[in-house]
């Protein structure tokens, strides 16, 4: 990379901050994806300030240097892998917390992990409600920036729906703060549909297309304390699904619900089933299992009896077993981790939302590839707000077998395809999900019309929204 | 030590599936407050914690990374303290197989590694001190400890040439006790540093240095009161080398005893407020957690209070894995952040179980300038003793 270049990110952020080494680029050269090829940047730099990030993106612009904001790293499907001999822009040291505890809100820098805030929040009793499984590693604007989801997000859906507003530097180093923030007058984030179109939807999974987000204002929430786990069992997947939706359709409140159909619920416990002291039981071939969590007891309690008449009315049963969502939901920010690192596979993740009703469709499409590719994996998911299940399944493969890799990367593929036949969605646009799918691309072209006035130089993370 | 087959310790390395959980984790509810101290102290980029330095190792190790000395840093700026792999979820050891990639590419440049290996060859301690002092402390006192016993106290290194207060506080406990016991005239070095930094086949000649010397003694226990000794002696010699040991106890599973069989009677200590840090080696390790915290609150007017993180999420002192002598600026710096979370307690003592822990809390007290005492579990035992 241009000596210059280099040299004038240093007089930004100091010598400290700014990195060339063989070593270093190394490691920034991946993520937690994996199944993805990487790619060696040429610098990496650490701001500790959105002056410096809009100084940073100045910079990057008057020289094309394409950039890629990386926060946590931990995203699964490629987003934070670089350009080569690009820049990288590491936001782990915004680590500023502002609570505005009257307007029921926080503002986070871009550093700030779901671990951090969670315990910053809990001395006030209060929460962010949406745990994603990678809560320790990753932040809260590189969730936005993906639009995850989490346990807690069978109630407030994914993180777009909390989100008050952004501060974005833009491409050209400009900075911009959306919601009710925009007026420096105001009293600080409360409201997010604030003057005119919605611009934080905009940045909001766009993976760093747009731009750099510095800082999240989001909603908080008086925090649960009143919870009951239950696993309710159905003969059909019909039963299982037309449950979900009837939970929320009731109003009753489960922060965390999950379908298993049996031959998976089977592997789980395998992995965790010990761990979380989870009896051996004679299990229905799809199993809820769901944690209903209330402020209030009495909420709590009529709760209960709605979910249990609705199961009967569906012709399902109590399965009697609490260990299954008391694990999930009290180990939230890894129960995902344990379940999927504890064996020795590797795998590739393909996230997609998917309609409560329809969601026998992606675990069929699953199960057809896998069976197609001789490969194994899991259909996992969990509810997200009353009308989406996000799926999160994995295809395995050795990870010093470089043929069953080939093979599962194919598979991926084949699976995106099959899925978006199903009515499945992404919530990331990656490119495997409307690379040459014909009714994506008047969409895609409106996308590619942004990008074009927003970034003009194409310097922001080039190819990874859609592949734009 | 077995000989390391390459492919297996690759495979292993890749057992880590780059999740980034161990950089600064922070899980109220498990008690994790931060994981990796170098992340926090350095410039933070990806090679300071274990994520990346697992991505190094395995390019150095597959030539990706030419094996130079700065490619080789990430490997060497690492406590070895384990914190990650308390996180960790994925079925292998991180820290310690860091160890086993520096054994693998023991030929990397490493200067501080090689001074304190050919140290501990010629003149059986780390310091490149004059071996002969090694019982002065004991002369000092004016007891007169024989060289063999069926217990012999294993005084290590910094206890014996460095912070000897606590080998003269530990040989004030056993005598209190009326525990009859042996020091060594010339006691070897255990080799804990040469195993973490990768010198493993001196580390095994040492070790059987070590076996004959304590054969010598006729001891049937060994009591140290190191944390990195206690490890070492009770743990990596059988694990890494098929050696039997003899019964090995740290002085605080030890005082526990004496405390219990009312051998040691305790006066009260005038209201203090102390609080306790967990050495990597003993708690992680070893996962001796409560003897030190019972020794202490055994003592009438001490009040013990908890830093946070603490026990298994414990944050090191940064002394270990061979930091302190790669690199002591950084060591001492982590030693002062700690210090910080302790000031934080309200506590005027750090009381300690290692005096290697005990050194460097010392200098990052100095570096903060810190008005918090630092002592071991046995000066504070031995105040206590009427
Ligand atoms: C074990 C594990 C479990 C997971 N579970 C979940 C889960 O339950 N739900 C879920 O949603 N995800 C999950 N993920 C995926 C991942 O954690 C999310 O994608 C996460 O939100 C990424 O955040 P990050 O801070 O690590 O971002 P990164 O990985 O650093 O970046 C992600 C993307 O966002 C961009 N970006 C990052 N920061 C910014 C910023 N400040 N401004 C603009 N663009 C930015 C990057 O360029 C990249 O495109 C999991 C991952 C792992 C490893
Ligand atoms: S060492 Fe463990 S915790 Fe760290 S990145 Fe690898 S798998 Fe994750
Ligand atoms: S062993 Fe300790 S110092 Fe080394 S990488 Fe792990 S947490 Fe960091």
């Amino acid at each position: 990379m241009d000596p210059s270049f280099v040299q004038a990110l240093v007089d930004i952020v100091g010598e400290e901050f700014v990195s060339t080494r063989a070593d270093v680029l190394l490691t920034y050269s991946v993520s937690a994806s994996i199944g993805y090829d990487r790619v060696v940047p040429g610098t990496v730099v650490r701001p500790a300030s959105t002056e410096e990030v809009s100084q940073i993106l100045k910079l990057a612009n008057k020289h094309k240097i394409p950039v890629t904001p990386r926060s946590g790293g931990s995203s699964l499907q490629g987003e934070v892998i670089p350009q080569e001999d690009g820049l990288v822009i590491d936001l782990l040291r915004l680590d500023s917390v502002q609570l505005f505890k009257d307007l029921r809100s926080v503002r986070v820098g871009a550093g700030v992990t779901f671990g951090v805030l969670d315990k910053y929040l809990n001395q006030h009793k209060l929460w962010v409600p949406v745990y994603p499984d990678s809560s320790l590693v990753c932040t809260v604007a590189g969730n936005v920036a993906v639009n995850g989801a989490g346990p807690g997000s069978g109630v407030q859906g994914c993180i777009a729906e909390l989100v008050l507003g952004l501060e974005v530097v833009l491409p050209n180093g400009e900075v911009i703060q959306t919601g009710t923030e925009a007026n420096p007058n105001a009293p600080g984030p409360f409201l997010r549909y604030a003057f005119g179109p919605d611009i934080t939807g905009l940045l909001i999974g766009s993976l760093g297309a747009f731009g750099i987000i510095t800082a999240v204002s989001i909603k908080t929430f008086k925090r649960m304390e009143h919870f009951y786990y239950q696993s309710y069992g159905f003969d059909t997947a019909e039963g299982a699904e037309r449950f979900l939706s009837e939970l929320r359709h009731n109003d009753v409140s489960i922060p965390m619900a999950a379908i298993y159909e049996g031959r998976i619920l089977e592997f789980f416990l395998d992995m965790i089933g010990e761990e979380y002291g989870i009896p051996q039981t004679e299990w229905p071939p799809f199993t809820v299992s769901a944690t209903i969590g209330r402020i209030r007891k009495d909420q709590l309690d009529s709760d209960i009896k709605m979910a249990e008449s609705i199961c009967m009315e569906l012709d399902g049963r109590v399965v009697g077993v609490p260990e299954l969502p008391q694990g999930e939901w009290e180990d939230r920010m890894w129960t995902f981790v344990r379940s999927s690192y504890v064996h020795g596979w590797w795998w590739m993740m393909l996230y997609h939302h998917q309609a409560p009703t329809n969601w026998h469709r992606s675990v069929e499409e699953i199960w057809n590839v896998m069976d197609k590719y001789g490969i194994l994996g899991q259909t996992a998911g969990f509810l997200t707000g009353g009308r989406s299940y996000n799926f999160y399944p994995q295809l395995y493969f050795d990870p010093v077998d470089r043929e069953e890799e080939e093979k599962v990367r194919e598979a991926h593929r084949e699976l995106s395809q099959r899925l978006f036949k199903t009515g499945a969605v992404p919530f990331k646009l990656a490119r495997y999900w409307v690379e040459d799918v014909e009714e994506m691309k008047p969409y895609l072209q409106f996308i590619k019309n942004l990008k074009q006035n927003i970034d003009p130089n194409g310097i922001m993370n080039p190819g990874i929204l859609g592949g734009i | 030590m077995t000989e390391i087959d390459l492919d297996d310790l690759r495979e292993e390395l890749l057992q880590c599936r780059r999740c980034g959980i161990c950089r600064n984790s922070v899980y109220e509810a498990k008690g994790f407050d931060g994981i990796c101290p170098i992340w926090r102290n350095t410039s933070g980029f990806e090679t300071s914690f274990m994520r990346g330095k697992i991505q190094v190792a395995l390019a150095l190790l597959d030539g990706t990374l030419e094996r130079t000395a700065e490619n080789a840093e990430s490997l060497y700026q690492c406590a070895l303290c384990g914190n990650c792999t308390q996180i960790c979820a994925a079925e292998f050891h991180p820290a310690h197989i860091m160890e086993t990639v520096r054994y693998v590419l023991n030929e990397l440049p490493n200067e501080s590694r090689d001074k304190i290996a050919e140290s501990i060859k010629s003149v059986d301690n780390p310091y490149n001190e004059d071996p002969s002092s090694r019982r002065v402390w004991l002369e000092e006192l004016g007891l007169n400890v024989p060289t063999s016993s069926e217990i012999l106290y294993f005084v290590g290194c910094t206890s014996g040439l460095r912070i000897q207060n606590i080998a003269k506080n530990t040989a004030l406990i056993l005598n209190a006790a009326k525990t009859d016991f042996a020091v060594m005239e010339n006691e070897p070095c255990c080799g804990s540093v040469m195993m973490r930094t990768g010198r493993m086949e001196e580390a095994r000649e040492n070790a059987e240095k070590v076996v004959d010397a304590i054969k010598a003694t006729g001891a049937k226990k060994v009591i140290v009161s190191c944390a990195g000794c206690l490890k070492t002696l009770r743990k990596d010699y059988s694990e890494k080398f098929g050696i039997e040991m003899p019964e090995i106890l740290h002085i605080v599973e030890y005082s526990k005893e004496l405390l219990a069989e009312n051998k040691l009677k305790l006066k009260s200590l005038d209201n203090i407020k102390v609080t306790y840090h967990d050495p990597c080696h003993l708690g992680r390790e070893m996962e001796i957690y409560e003897e030190p915290r019972e020794i202490i609150q055994a003592i009438p007017g001490v009040n013990l209070v908890e830093v946070n993180p603490n026990r298994n999420t414990a944050i090191c002192c940064g002394a270990g894995g061979g930091l302190r002598s790669y690199d002591s600026d950084l060591s001492r710096k982590i030693a002062a952040d700690r210090m910080k979370a302790f000031e934080e307690t309200g506590a005027k003592t750090v009381v300690s179980a290692c005096p290697f822990c005990e050194t460097n809390l010392i200098a990052g007290s100095k570096l903060l300038d810190s008005d918090i005492e630092v002592v071991d579990v046995v000066d504070l035992l031995r105040r206590a003793i009427e």
